[in-house]
């Protein structure tokens, strides 16, 4: 990388243009109860006022501008009245639209301009439609104040002298993009105002299929060098991180700003283009968090490629996530997906399947706890004689419940308008119906966490109590009822001995088919999630492998005690798709073995392997090859997600002694890579003990 | 699926293995899966698994606590769970790697297993401190040979291995004579081992054998002493291990021999 994009990069990591933020947000709230503004003409009079308190910032040196100086989003309801509107549903997280992706080629291809006069001839169309017609006028208010701001951008650029900047912003986002230079300002411009209106995990979709044709066209006429090209696109990777510490999240780094790369086109060609190489490579070289890269592969993937990306994991920031074509789509198309949509899937913030533009789901409403299933399972059956089936039984009801009670408690979601996000989506002002009423897929997503120590636990019953009677009923119900207090050697023997996930032993993987296939079986007979969609069963944990071991604020699910896997009450559970910590495996092989098992085709909205490699094994260019086999293999053994990362312990537990010494140092948390040294100590420790056990 | 060469006949010699690795990436070619066999005739002071080296089960105690190391397997326990990722190590240009402490220590076990197996690669990593009738039994039955060869001079061999090099050295010569291809490679250990001396006396030694792939100078690794505390063992080097190799290939080169530092 260029001198002076490592000192732009330093300047953004070191929050340099902070200096630039104003004290406070606009005062948005009076004025709307002053008029009695209806709720999408609130929403969309904040992005007005937002982008009227946007003082245009250049830095030096800067060609893909936008630095943003309002600091926070501020309310447009009193607390009060905001509860209130929540008051006959419920509401999903903060309340705005969030974790969902806009279709960007879109935006590229025609321009804000454009998209204001189809707003426009739907307002002439339906005018007797109020709620329409409402909606219409507060997306074209959007278009407006955005470009606006765009032109006060333009103005400043040539007041300084920036000439190629001011011409690129009087082109876009107003018009269609010709050049990847205005196609990359364009899209930094038009997400930092998604931002702006207060949505967050604004996701970036699939960036080398929307982007490359602009990069082919300028390499192909040669108004661009490769090297030129990298240049840009490695500034644009480094503005995506300037704004970060303002989005909210769990932690810091937990921002939804993920690309997907590669795939196929929506016909099933190979969409795998010069920008999927190009990005990989920069955001290699650029190096920090964002934005979030994933990869889709097949077993037949290119070497090459997977070489490249396994350079980018060897940076250890966690990515990229890879999912496997061959199980996600014909999954999504079994869950109601067309087909070519289905081709067109991406991420949402973590993990989730989404099609651009077209998805208005809720991918994260809540997790159930495989833990309590089983753990509740297991306490009650032994107590009362129950055999093995009679176990299996209450874990398979009390998944069902869990399920019934998330599905009740999400059955009247209540979403708020989102007008200009709206502006961004497919048919929303074709139709003049706002995003939040619906798009073409609607569906909701629910995980099974924590699933390796449930199984675990199941398969020690099984082997210790029922098969080979080394243990009586009442003896584990005490043990567990007592944390194993005293009883240390049972609970070793349970820890270590025992069948365990992870080790393509069936004795376990069989118990971790079956929490998945009750989970299936449980989100299937919610046919209406109230917004006429779906339930989509996945296996991601996110933060669940803290919260349901310790317990978090807030949190509807019971913080589990000690359980027949030989884990003590407080310690860990596995996160997202991985052996239980501190279980005994073999090694990647046989973990992706065991994974293979699951019913993917039932088991859709995602949630990754997780795997660490000590960053020995990335040293040699020959190593890299084979870290790009085991991807291949990851695909080859009919995986659907996989997440790779490289750590070193001591770097780590240094870190944590010295975080001065490691502020640069970046590590994957779950859906999300963040700096180590900004994360809550329970994180940092998670993350040491994960790379403990790591397998290589 | 194909089996590899011949259904075992009669009883199964038992095996200790103190380690299964899958994904070992510096243990060969491709994806492969290493076993580590318990028990080393030779005691060397830079020997980075000393839980290989006494033949019987042990402890080890770490911060974690305490574990047995050391199991007991049947060869067609071993060969299963070789059999179940065949197809996987087979596409991803890879095998098993036998290494240790010495596999040869235990070569009817190894060979029983061998027989077994599916269509895998297979290599074999040996000291060479074997009797000629072992060695023949194991190496005969693989598919590419990792042979150490550690000090020339005999003397020194014995100081610092703790048995001379005449069986290792004629052991060369066999597998030379045998038509499996093979790799020498050379632990560096500072002062040691890596003396320009020795390394062109290795040179002299493999120069125009039959069947040498290649020599391999493997860097000295500092964590060599990591495990002796939790083995109950004390890790004593003579020698300064702080002291940067020599990894001058200039030897090897100049006798028209492949060479990599690795
Ligand atoms: S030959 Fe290998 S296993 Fe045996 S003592 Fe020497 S280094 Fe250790």
């Amino acid at each position: 990388m260029r001198k002076e994009l490592r000192e732009m990069r330093h300047r953004v990591r070191a929050k340099g243009h902070a200096v630039y933020r104003r004290a406070s947000a606009p005062d948005v709230l009076s004025e709307c109860e002053a008029e009695g503004l209806s709720w999408p003409r609130r929403v969309a009079r904040l992005l007005r006022r937002q982008c009227e308190a946007e003082t245009p910032v250049i830095l030096p040196g800067e060609r893909i501008v936008f630095t943003r100086t309002v600091p926070s989003v501020p309310p447009i309801y009193s607390e009060k009245e905001w509860d209130a509107l929540f008051a006959a549903g419920k509401r999903h997280e903060l309340g705005p639209i969030s974790n969902i992706c806009a279709d960007w080629g879109q935006l590229l291809h025609q321009g804000l301009l454009e998209r204001r006069a189809v707003a426009e001839a739907t307002r002439a169309e339906r005018a007797d439609d109020p709620a329409a017609r409402e909606f219409v006028e507060c997306a074209m208010d959007g278009v407006d104040a955005v470009l606006e701001l765009a032109a006060r951008y333009e103005a400043e650029a040539r007041r300084m002298g920036e000439t190629e900047t001011a011409d690129v912003l009087a082109r876009v986002p107003a018009r269609p993009a010709r050049t990847f230079r205005e196609a990359l300002q364009a899209l930094r411009f038009v997400q930092a105002m998604v931002w702006l209106n207060g949505h967050y995990h604004v996701g970036l979709g699939r960036f080398d299929q929307y982007m490359g044709p602009f990069l082919e066209a300028d390499l192909r006429t040669g108004r661009l060098t490769v090297a030129e090209a990298e240049d840009l696109l490695a500034e644009f990777f480094i503005s995506l991180n300037k704004d970060t510490d303002l989005y909210p999240g769990v932690q810091q780094g937990d921002n939804g700003q993920s690309l997907m790369l590669g795939g196929v086109e929506r016909d099933g060609a190979d969409a795998v283009n010069e920008l999927t190489y190009m990005a990989l490579r920069v955001a290699r070289d650029v190096n920090m968090i964002d934005p979030k890269i994933n990869l889709r592969v097949t077993p037949q993937t290119p070497l090459d490629l997977l070489e490249l990306a396994a350079q980018l994991t060897r940076q250890g920031l966690g990515f990229p996530q890879y999912s496997n074509d061959d199980v996600v789509i014909p999954a999504l198309v079994d869950c109601g997906y067309d087909l070519e949509d289905a081709r067109d899937y991406t991420v949402a913030a973590c993990w989730e399947f989404i099609i651009p533009g077209k998805g208005m789901e809720i991918v994260n409403i809540g997790a159930v706890s495989f833990p309590a299933a089983v753990n509740e399972a297991i306490l009650d059956g032994l107590a009362h004689s129950a055999d093995l089936e009679g176990i299996l039984e209450r874990t398979r009801k009390n998944i069902r419940a869990q399920v019934d009670a998330q599905v009740d408690r999400c059955r009247n979601i209540i979403l708020p308008p989102a007008p200009f996000y709206s502006v961004l989506m497919n048919d929303c002002l074709e139709q003049g119906r706002d995003l939040s009423t619906g798009l073409k897929y609607n569906n909701y997503g629910l995980h099974g966490a924590c699933s390796a120590n449930a199984a675990d636990a199941l398969a020690a019953v099984k082997h210790f109590v029922f098969d080979r009677g080394e243990l009586e009923p009442s003896e584990l119900v005490d043990a567990l009822i007592t944390n194993y207090d005293g009883r240390e050697d049972m609970r070793r023997r349970l820890a270590r001995e025992g069948p365990k996930v992870g080790n393509n032993d069936d004795r376990a993987d069989a118990f971790l088919v079956k929490l998945f296939d009750f989970l299936a079986d449980a989100c299937e007979q919610c046919r209406d999630n109230g917004r006429g969609g779906i339930l989509r069963p996945g296996t991601g944990s996110a933060m669940y492998y803290v919260w349901l071991a310790r317990g978090s604020e807030g949190m509807a699910e019971p913080v589990v005690g000690a359980t027949a896997d030989g884990r003590k009450r407080g310690d860990f559970f596995s996160s997202s798709l991985a052996p239980s910590p501190g279980a005994p495996v073999r090694g990647p092989i046989s973990v992706l073995q065991t994974y293979g098992k699951i019913d993917y085709r039932r088991i859709c909205n995602g949630g990754p392997i997780t795997m660490e490699l000590s960053d020995t094994v990335f040293r040699d260019p020959e190593s890299i090859r084979k870290v790009a086999m085991l991807v291949r293999t990851f695909a080859e053994l009919g995986c659907q997600q996989f997440q790779l990362n490289a750590l070193n312990a001591d770097t780590l537990l240094d870190a944590r002694e010295h975080p001065e010494r490691h502020r640069d140092l970046i590590v994957r948390v779950w859906g999300w890579s963040g700096y180590f040294c900004e994360l809550g100590p329970e994180y940092q420790e998670h993350i040491i003990a994960r790379h403990m056990h790591g397998l290589t | 699926m194909q089996k590899r060469r011949r259904e075992p006949a009669g009883d199964e010699p038992c095996g200790w293995l103190f380690d299964i690795k899958e994904f070992a990436v510096h243990d060969g070619p491709g994806i492969r899966l290493t076993l580590f066999l318990k028990g080393c005739p030779l005691r060397c002071q830079w020997c980075h698994n000393p839980e290989g080296i006494d033949p019987h089960p042990q402890t080890m105690t770490g911060p974690a606590g305490t574990r047995v190391v050391g199991r007991r397997f049947t060869p067609g326990e071993v060969a299963s769970i070789i059999n179940v990722q065949a197809d996987i190590l087979r596409a991803n240009e890879g095998g098993v790697t036998f290494s240790g402490g010495e596999p040869l220590h235990q070569a009817a076990f190894v060979a029983a297993v061998i027989d077994r197996l599916d269509d895998v690669h297979v290599l074999l990593d040996t000291s060479g401190f074997a009797s000629e009738a072992d060695f023949r039994l194991v190496a005969g039955r693989c598919d590419l040979i990792y042979f150490d060869l550690k000090l020339m001079d005999d003397a020194r061999h014995r100081a610092y291995t703790g048995a001379g090099n005449a069986c290792i050295l004629a052991n060369l010569r066999v597998l030379a004579g045998m038509g499996v291809p093979y790799v020498v490679r050379v632990p560096l250990v500072p002062g040691v081992t890596d003396t320009p001396d020795n390394l062109r006396r290795i040179a002299a030694a493999v120069q125009g054998l039959p069947g040498l792939e290649r020599v391999e100078l493997l860097p000295y690794n500092r964590a060599a002493g990591g495990k002796y505390r939790a083995a109950g063992m004390t890790f004593a080097p003579d020698y300064d291990e702080t002291r940067p190799c020599n990894t001058d290939t200039s030897p090897f080169i100049e006798q028209g021999i492949e060479v990599r530092v690795t």
